[in-house]
């Protein structure tokens, strides 16, 4: 889909459907949102939904970062005390590396 | 604790086999289904274009219009000067209002070197998804081992085990297994013909549903634990899930309804290369190499005789001047409609941006042509339509063409053999372009390709692999 070829209400209605898509625990959605309207919200000429798609780019990208700080800290967590925790930690693996503690 | 089985799934291993299996069955119905699913007649916004079938057309939708193409070669249509722009060649199997409606002037001489020139920047366009898809099926077999492991189990649709023992009956029961194969891709394909006969969209859109949600959750989660276990990476269910799930979610948006080109692209060649992974696991040796064959035959018959289900699909989506459920279908340019104000069949015109929407969602990843091109083709003011024809390809054709690769790359393991078949089917589908630009009709895209790529993989092996071997061991350079 080629955004430059629709109306900008539908661009703005787009960017705000996967705004509130990315809400279903969907940060790749945010990101993809980030991604694809980044263009058109900072750096095209102003048009009238050019600010709502701007608030909406901007409020993506900030989940988008809580999601990625709430990932790394429970991964970086998670493999480093995986192994001490013993049993849950087999509970919670899905693989578990052969030949380590 | 200190050393335990990397599969914490050991117990499950035979359950998840067998869903394994049962997911293949499925899977492959929707494939086969779909895949025989033509973009011929995308739709008048693509008609023009060349649409291929999912397995195997390269197809300029053409057929029912052709009398009125040739009836109004004069006015030349846009699509010959969008060619002049880099657009596809249109050749297409417009709706005949739409043909008639946009026509424009265009010498012959012209829109012969347009077509030409044409040509040469679609193939470019389809060898790269297809190199992309193939990399990622030899990159896998490569690495992971699982999916060159043999297992006992087999898919339905290859009922007859080959027993490794006796080169007759392995040759017999893998033409059996063909048959069976063969028989069930007919048949699938009939059905889908009747209920698209008997307009049962809702059915079709339904299990295209089905299917891309198998592919998109269950197989890449199968793929991923693979991985996983291949490179010793722990892993959590909770990360895990998180994982799957976006995969999974933002493809089906992608997919089947509006997403960025290039993503939409990346994902259908992510999942034919689950798909062709899976055929590399479960199809027996022989029974592959035959079924190859043998689906490039089918696919023959069935685009090129008159009484072939493919020709029958697209012939009735042309008289109901609607395009074809966009499934499974990679497009290199991107077709866009923009409402359709159809003063002359307000019907189809519904039905086509009802398909539209569905098209755009589906399967037929459709790339902008060239962004910065400016010309894109305007309809009459009737209609604010406007289209950019590109080159389409099946994932059927896909899947095939990595699936042929896939084998030889785990066969043996050498690189030699690997990369004359890919050439090989580069090749072949260089040809079929050609052909396709030449003919202006549907094509089937397997043919060419997989001859040359199952000749070059038998010679090769055979041939050009001892003959290397022994200048190596004589240190014998040429």
């Amino acid at each position: 889909m080629n955004l430059e070829r629709i109306p900008n209400e539908e661009k703005l209605s787009l960017c705000r459907r996967y705004y509130l898509g990315g809400f279903a625990f969907l940060p790749f959605l945010w990101l993809v949102n980030v991604l694809w309207f980044f263009r058109e919200a900072f750096l095209k000429p102003t048009y009238t939904e050019q600010l709502q798609i701007k608030s909406y780019v901007k409020k993506s990208a900030l989940g988008l970062i809580v999601w990625v700080a709430v990932l790394t800290t429970w991964i970086t967590i998670f493999q480093h005390f995986r192994a001490q925790w013993g049993e849950v930690g087999d509970y919670l693996s899905f693989t578990i590396p052969l030949g380590t503690a | 604790m200190i050393i335990m089985s990397s599969n914490i799934l050991s117990g499950v291993d035979t359950v998840l086999d067998v869903g394994q299996s049962w997911i293949t069955i499925n899977a492959l119905i929707w494939l086969w289904a779909f895949g025989f699913c033509h973009l011929l007649f995308m739709n008048t916004s693509d008609s023009e274009e060349d649409s291929y079938n999912e397995r195997s057309a390269l197809v300029q939708c053409e057929s029912p219009t052709i009398p009125s193409y040739h009836q109004d070669h004069d006015m030349s249509l846009p699509q010959e000067t969008d060619t002049k722009r880099g657009r596809p060649v249109s050749s297409g199997l417009d709706e005949p209002g739409l043909v008639e409606r946009e026509r424009a002037a265009t010498p012959d001489g012209e829109e012969e070197e347009l077509t030409l020139k044409y040509g040469a920047k679609h193939v470019i366009m389809l060898f790269i998804p297809v190199t992309l898809c193939m990399v990622v099926v030899v990159a896998t077999i490569k690495s992971v081992s699982f999916y060159t492991e043999k297992t006992s189990q087999q898919l339905i649709y290859t009922p007859f085990k080959e027993d490794p023992n006796s080169v007759g009956q392995r040759l017999l029961y893998s033409l059996l297994n063909t048959i069976v194969m063969i028989s069930v891709i007919v048949v699938m394909t009939i059905i889908l013909v009747v209920l698209y006969k008997y307009r049962c969209y809702k059915f079709i859109h339904g299990w295209l549903i089905l299917s891309s949600l198998m592919l998109l959750f269950w197989f890449s989660f199968m793929y991923l634990g693979e991985v996983f276990k291949t490179y010793n990476v722990a892993m959590d269910y909770p990360t895990l899930a998180m994982i799957i799930w976006n995969f999974g979610v933002v493809g089906m948006i992608c997919i089947h309804w509006k997403g960025p080109l290039r993503l939409q692209q990346a994902y259908l060649i992510v999942i034919s290369a689950l798909m062709a992974l899976i055929f590399i696991k479960y199809l027996p040796e022989w029974s592959a190499w035959v079924i190859l064959a043998a689906i490039s035959i089918y696919d023959l018959i069935a685009v090129l005789c008159p009484k072939g289900p493919l020709r029958m699909l697209v012939e009735t989506a042309q008289e109901r001047n609607e395009p074809i459920f966009p499934a499974l279908i990679y497009s290199s340019a991107m077709v866009w409609m923009v409402g359709m104000a159809d003063s002359n069949n307000p019907d189809s015109a519904d039905e086509r941006q009802r398909n539209e929407g569905g098209a755009l969602a589906q399967e037929g990843v459709e790339s902008e042509d060239d962004v910065a091109l400016g010309g894109r083709r305007r309809c009459s003011a009737e209609e604010d339509l406007e289209e950019d024809r590109g080159v389409k390809l099946g994932l059927g054709d896909f899947i095939f063409y990595s699936v042929l690769v896939g084998k030889a790359a785990a066969n043996g393991g050498d690189w030699n053999t690997t990369l004359a078949c890919f050439v090989a089917i580069l090749i072949g589908l260089c040809l079929t372009l050609l052909l396709l630009a030449i003919f202006k009709k549907a094509l089937p895209a397997l043919p060419i390709s997989i001859t040359f790529g199952l000749v070059f993989y038998f010679s090769t092996d055979n041939l050009v692999r001892p003959f290397m071997d022994s200048l190596a061991a004589h240190q014998y350079y040429i």
